[in-house]
């Protein structure tokens, strides 16, 4: 690339040709400079970071326990999904949601001119879609790796069960200690402190609190109330069936798997979760802190002289400043319960048969004590597609719902 | 006129007694629950094994809760002879080279990526960025296969070098010094000094606030992990502590002190600083949304 002309002094304007030269070479000095500095840490995240997804690929295509066995292709995928088809099927009807649902809300360009029949076309793609998956799900529980089907009902149910909650108490706290009042900065370390301390120590704590033993804290709690001592972090059943009873017919492969929906997640589950409330809770208000300390006084007084109630102020003022807060923390806390390891392995238990164990846990004791590494990959790039479609999804609703202000 | 005014008044002020009185049951009460596991843990620590199984209660309040003769024995016990001792010197260890090195490489990058213009600069940090999306279960497998070719399983090299450089930090520090005035950059150069000085003698000095959010970021995550360190030592040479409590609890008896002192020696290094420096640490939290 030419250099352009540079006035020298003299009035002149023209680069003489050592003057070009000497300017390139410094350019490239420069360049070098600089890849120089990012050498380091690109080379690491190279290989640590960005190569491995490629080798993970490679590893899931061959059969593999603990040396290279032989190539598979995509054998390991079938394994987990019961054939390529029911694979094909699922795609194709989560493609077809996404289609459905924009042809509903007559998003879609192509068919701007006719919105009644892209409404049907769109209403029909989403119902047969959702149909699809009620059938096909089912097909790769029975047909497929029903661990794995397991362990993704366990990790849906872990972000349903901990998400919404976590973002309640922590939106009730941080505006509770938004009012002015003595101590509020202890308040504020005290109930952070969960979320400094490191997971495997907490966790170590919770296990023992929730034990199957009677003496355990959790059953001493309900000795108070006269309730009979429950099993906790091993009690495999769901607490919907424990509670109500759902989930307890009979019927061919589709009712039953949709039955283990029904049962709701295990008790084992709902103790993880409540470890979760206990974390998280502090440091979502933390967060949520931040975001009302954003939003201007000047707001809170107009709404008080037009006569609003502190309820309406609340729901019609806060909530919505507060969307890009909520935003980042529904995204950061579903990606998080997909990723989540340490304190689940600890407080999970054999006894609970997998009823506690998230995709995470389920491919770590695929690789590490079973060691199909080969089958443990496929299982890995799984998760990384389902969480590819979360982000993105995520990203589009909540954009949408999101709203910055002026 | 007057006097309903007056009543009025009182009654506001009733009112707003009422709901101060609320707001702190409801507050102290949270904060119970926030508490309570950790007085758990340090009455259970300091209990006998039998006392563990047959003196307990749920409430704080009663005697039971806590033991009757304290018995620091038991940190003696489980840093002798479960090796916590060694696992805590492990993870200060490994904590402190992690952060070395995630200074080392992250300023450098950081300070090309901001101040410094080359070929390409802005899609490597693009794609550097795009690594962040990749969850951990997914390099696990191949990260280990890798780091066994390199003869690096139950090494220092092995639990600390893929952690040296993280997008994530790059991206902090990188914020940060984009906000440094290109002038000063500019000036420093004029006066001979190289990038590296400038980036040694100017940049990092007036870098404190960031590089401490760096530095404890950095040293918790090390502190904290688990899954790899779980798969990277095999002997209990370089074992973390995370690996070793952890390994206590899922194959050793169920001896509620010893595990219950071995979780403290763990998270002693962490409250200790979260103590003497909780605003840094509130703010660094709160501005990158994580600890580590």
């Amino acid at each position: 690339m030419l250099m352009l002309e540079i006035p020298t002094g003299r009035g002149g304007s023209v680069a003489s040709e050592s003057q070009v030269r000497r300017r390139r070479w410094t350019r490239i000095n420069t360049d070098i400079e600089g890849y120089l500095f990012i050498a380091p840490a690109v080379l690491l995240i190279g290989t640590f970071g960005f190569f491995p997804v490629f080798f993970t690929v490679f590893v899931s295509m061959h059969k593999w326990r603990i040396r290279r066995g032989h190539l598979l292709g995509l054998e390991n995928f079938q394994e987990l999904f019961g054939g390529l088809h029911l694979l094909a099927i699922i795609v194709a009807a989560g493609v077809g949601i996404f289609v459905g649902w924009r042809l509903l809300r007559n998003r879609l360009g192509a068919l701007h001119s006719a919105p009644a029949a892209a409404r049907t076309i769109g209403a029909l793609m989403l119902l047969g879609s959702l149909a699809a998956l009620a059938w096909g799900l089912p097909q790769v529980w029975e047909t497929g790796d029903d661990d794995m089907m397991q362990a993704l009902r366990v990790t849906v149910w872990y972000s349903l069960g901990t998400v919404p909650v976590q973002l309640a108490l922590g939106l009730l706290l941080a505006v509770l200690l938004d009012q002015r009042f003595g101590g509020r900065q202890l308040f504020r370390v005290v109930y952070l402190l969960p979320y400094i301390v490191p997971a495997v120590a907490a966790a170590a704590v919770f296990e023992r609190l929730f034990s199957l033993r009677p003496e355990s804290f959790a059953n001493q709690v309900l000795l108070l109330f006269r309730l009979e001592p429950l099993q906790w972090l091993t009690e495999v059943q769901g607490v919907f069936s424990m509670l109500f009873g759902w989930g307890n017919g009979n019927g061919g492969v589709v009712a039953e798997y949709w039955q283990t929906w029904a049962q709701g997640p295990s008790l084992a589950l709902v103790s993880i979760m409540f470890f979760n409330y206990w974390v998280f809770t502090g440091y979502y208000a933390l967060i949520y802190s931040n975001g009302l300390a954003q939003i201007p006084r000047q707001l809170y007084e107009a709404a008080e002289v037009d006569g609003a109630s502190k309820l309406r102020v609340f729901f019609q003022i806060v909530i919505p400043l507060l969307s890009p807060t909520t935003f980042f923390l529904t995204i950061l806390g579903v990606i998080g319960t997909f990723k989540a390891f340490n304190h689940i392995y600890v407080l999970r238990s054999a006894a609970a048969r997998g009823a506690a164990d998230p995709m995470s846990v389920y491919i770590f004791f695929t690789f590490f004590r079973r060691s199909r590494f080969g089958y443990a990959a496929a299982l890995s790039l799984v998760l990384f597609a389902i969480v590819l479609v979360l982000t993105l999804v995520q990203r589009r609703i909540m954009e949408k719902r999101v709203f910055y202000g002026e | 006129m007057a006097s309903e005014h007056l009543n009025h008044r009182a009654s506001r002020q009733r009112r707003r007694r009422l709901s101060r009185v609320l707001l702190y049951t409801v507050l102290i009460g949270g904060a119970f629950i926030a508490i309570v596991p950790f007085l758990y843990m340090i009455a259970n620590a300091l209990k006998t094994y039998g006392e563990t199984v047959s003196r307990v209660s749920a409430i704080p309040f009663d005697p039971r809760f806590w033991p009757k003769v304290p018995q620091w024995s038991n940190f003696a016990v489980v840093i002798r002879e479960e090796n916590m001792g060694l696992f805590f010197v492990n993870s200060v260890v490994i904590s402190v080279v992690t952060v070395a090195g995630v200074v080392l490489t992250s300023a450098p990058s950081a300070y090309a990526f901001a101040k410094l213009r080359f070929p390409g600069r802005d899609t490597i940090f693009a794609v550097l960025l795009a690594t962040l999306m990749i969850p951990e279960t997914v390099l696990l497998i191949p990260n280990f296969l890798i780091v066994s070719r390199f003869g690096w399983i139950d090494t220092l090299a092995g639990l600390t070098v893929p952690f040296f450089a993280s997008a994530f930090y790059i991206f902090l520090l990188r914020q940060f010094f984009s906000q440094i005035p290109n002038a000063i950059v500019e000036s420093a150069r004029i006066d001979g000094n190289t990038h590296f000085g400038i980036l040694v003698g100017i940049v990092m000095p007036l870098s404190r606030a960031p590089l401490f959010t760096l530095a404890f970021l950095a040293f918790n995550g090390a502190w904290n992990a688990l899954q790899w360190p779980l798969v990277v030592t095999q002997t209990p040479t370089w074992r973390p502590i995370t690996v070793g409590l952890t390994k206590y609890i899922t194959e050793a008896g169920p001896q509620t002190q010893l595990r219950m002192a071995g979780a403290l020696i763990a998270l002693v290094p962490t409250v200790l600083v979260y103590l003497v420096a909780q605003k840094q640490i509130t703010e660094a939290i709160a501005n990158t949304g994580m600890k580590g």
